[in-house]
């Protein structure tokens, strides 16, 4: 079990949301469209080096900025 | 008694569609979140009463984390809750997520209806919703719909009066996703199924590698059919209609007229070799029909087509997601490329739709960077019926100068706007193939819209062209910008003319370079000054309207400074 952020993980990785660094509003966001702490997210891609992160979180698809993945911290076996 | 129902759902469900429904109005949908920027507004005849119907923009949350979303529950508070019907349309291919919106709008009181929007996709896909029993779990009425199809409409419009508030214990947060998994544990029904050939291409379409194969085939075919569709339509139907019918009877009622004075010039126009040539003679029947109808309707007929075909099939948020890291060079992200593409039929709804981004910085940089760098498809299509003769490599020398120009212009801005560009979060929708009704109600809709907005201001414009020359007006305004026109930019103080009216419209605008024989040389620079200099006046007044006077004053100074200096270097750089 290790934590680490969206960025970092490989594609295909699943991981439980164990934190979401950064505002609430970002959090909020995030909650809002279920990604939230404890939730079991597949990272399907990662484009380029720095661009943007897809994950699967339920039965949605969600793009997240770079930036916003780099906050998204979860857990993988 | 009902005084408003309101459609309120999570972004992409299909809201609009039910509103067309419901209301009659027609309104355009498509698949990706975000379609609807401003307020749509119809009615409904609920027995002998006709209702207001309001579709509200998408929102995922009855907590705001946004001003779109704040606008929303503002609007909810309109009424008192007891005079309003709340129909929350849901995606049935998406329970969990959409259930969210369902209990808090249950929580706070508001009478609901649920409509299970979608429901023929969700059972292609084996997702399989017990209604009935959501309906005894939520305590609403629930009915499934399929609003592309028009079923279950029925029974939705009958079961409004059923909407009604009902008590339950609020969560918040992770409880309340707690909450939703027991319900949809309890509903919902997921069939086994292999990977189906739909699901591959929406795979292959988000990673990296596949994804930009996909995205260049996608383009490169794209501007393929778009030209060939084009292309088609002025050979086989057009042209043979104004060469084989309209000049003939045209010719017939004109070249008798004795003594052509001032209307035979504003109708008319010039004769070339004593026949009318739509191109060149300039007249109110002649050349401003044939520029309308006959070079730019088929290519926006068949922009259109496949714009919409895009939107519809949901790969635009597909591209957003390729192109985030080139736009965040640029101040923007990924999903700008919405108002952009947009902008490639006509600036207008382009740069309305740069609403969907969500500072301001961004839709300064967004609207400028269209206004500038991205040609509409009328001043397009003038662009090949011009240049097109003198083979490809002028037509994409023009496309290559205003790539060239946003790329600059945005890592420009990006550097020195303050403020820095919001991070990108962004539902990416299932592909969808949509019915082939939707598809035509859409085009038919813009097509419509485009004919309104387009023939009036050519009549005008060509009018106005005709009285300026025939009473030797234009002499005074091509004398005060002859030297810097002919001077810096190699052009004849004819063409002066066209820059001014390209400020009406700049489809009518390249119109008046075709009489006057100029050099490919300056053709190119000619179309190049105009898609970059003034955009048309429906342009400037919703950049009025979207960013405010002094960003207005900003943008314009910004097109004023590159239009000289990208004309200059162009005369300069271009030695024949």
């Amino acid at each position: 079990m290790k934590k680490i952020s969206l960025t970092l993980i490989k594609a295909n990785r699943k991981g439980k949301v164990v934190e979401i660094l950064g505002g609430t509003n970002l959090q909020d966001k995030l909650m809002n469209m279920g990604v939230y702490k404890g939730k079991e997210v597949t990272k399907l891609s990662h484009v380029g080096l720095r661009g943007p992160v897809v994950i699967k979180a339920g039965r949605s698809i969600l793009a997240l900025g770079h930036g916003v993945a780099a906050k998204v911290i979860v857990e993988t076996e | 008694m009902i005084k408003k129902i309101y459609l309120i759902g999570n972004p992409n469900v299909g809201k609009s569609v039910v509103f067309s429904r419901l209301t009659g109005v027609q309104v355009i949908s498509s698949n990706y979140p975000g379609t609807t920027i401003e307020l749509c507004r119809g009615h409904l005849s609920l027995g002998s009463e006709k209702i207001e119907v309001v579709d509200l923009p998408g929102t995922y949350s009855l907590e705001p984390t946004s001003k779109a979303e704040e606008a929303v529950v503002l609007l909810l508070k309109e009424y008192p809750k007891d005079q309003i019907a709340v129909i929350n349309v849901l995606d049935s291919t998406n329970l969990e997520r959409n259930l969210l919106l369902t209990l808090q709008l249950i929580e706070e009181g508001y009478p609901v209806i649920v409509c299970l929007n979608m429901c023929d996709d969700a059972s292609h896909r084996g997702v399989h919703i017990d209604f009935e029993k959501l309906e005894k779990l939520l305590n609403v009425p629930v009915i499934p719909t399929c609003a592309v199809t028009g079923s279950g409409i029925k029974l939705l419009i009958e079961r409004i009066r059923q909407a009604r508030p009902t008590l339950r214990d609020k969560h918040i947060g992770e409880a309340r996703w707690g909450e939703i998994g027991k319900i949809v544990e309890q509903v919902q029904r997921l069939e086994h199924r292999h990977h189906t050939l739909r699901e591959a291409l929406e795979d292959a379409s988000v990673r990296p590698l596949t994804g930009l194969i996909m995205a260049a085939g996608v383009i490169y075919a794209s501007f393929k059919i778009v030209r060939f569709v084009g292309e088609l339509i002025i050979n086989r139907i057009t042209d043979p209609v104004f060469m084989n019918l309209y000049q003939p009877l045209l010719e017939k009622l004109t070249l008798s007229w004795q003594g052509k004075g001032f209307w035979f010039h504003l109708l008319i126009g010039n004769l070339i070799n004593g026949k009318i040539d739509f191109k060149q003679s300039l007249g109110m029947l002649t050349t401003a029909p044939y520029i309308e109808f006959g070079m730019v309707l088929p290519y926006v007929v068949s922009f259109y087509f496949i714009l919409s075909l895009l939107e519809d099939i949901g790969y635009l948020p597909r591209l957003a997601i390729l192109l985030d890291n080139l736009l965040h060079r640029l101040g923007l992200h990924g999903y700008a490329i919405i108002p952009v593409l947009l902008g490639f039929g006509c600036n207008v709804p382009g740069i309305l739709s740069t609403r969907v981004l969500e500072s301001k910085r961004e839709r300064f940089i967004a609207a400028t960077i269209i206004s500038i760098g991205v040609p509409c498809v009328p001043l397009q299509a003038m662009i090949f019926g011009l240049l097109g003769a003198y083979g490809g490599f002028y037509v994409g020398g023009v496309y290559l100068v205003l790539f060239f120009l946003i790329l600059v212009l945005g890592v420009i801005l990006n550097r020195t706007l303050k403020g820095f560009s919001p991070e990108f979060l962004l539902e990416i929708p299932p592909y969808r193939l949509p019915p082939l009704h939707i598809l035509g109600q859409k085009l038919y809709f813009r097509i419509k819209g485009f004919l309104l907005e387009a023939v009036p201001v050519v009549l005008i414009g060509v009018a106005a062209i005709n009285i300026l020359i025939y009473f030797s007006y234009f002499n005074i305004v091509t004398g005060i910008f002859a030297p810097l026109v002919h001077g810096l930019f190699g052009l004849p103080k004819e063409a002066i003319a066209a820059l001014v009216i390209g400020f009406l419209r700049k489809d009518v605008a390249v119109g008046m370079l075709m009489p006057l024989g100029l050099s490919v040389k300056q053709l190119f620079i000619a179309a190049t000054l105009l898609a970059i200099s003034f955009p048309c006046v429906a342009t400037f007044i919703v950049l009025w309207k979207e960013l405010g006077l002094k960003d207005l004053i900003k943008s314009t100074l910004i097109m004023i400074g590159i239009s000289i200096v990208v004309g200059t270097a162009l005369n300069l750089v271009i030695l024949h």
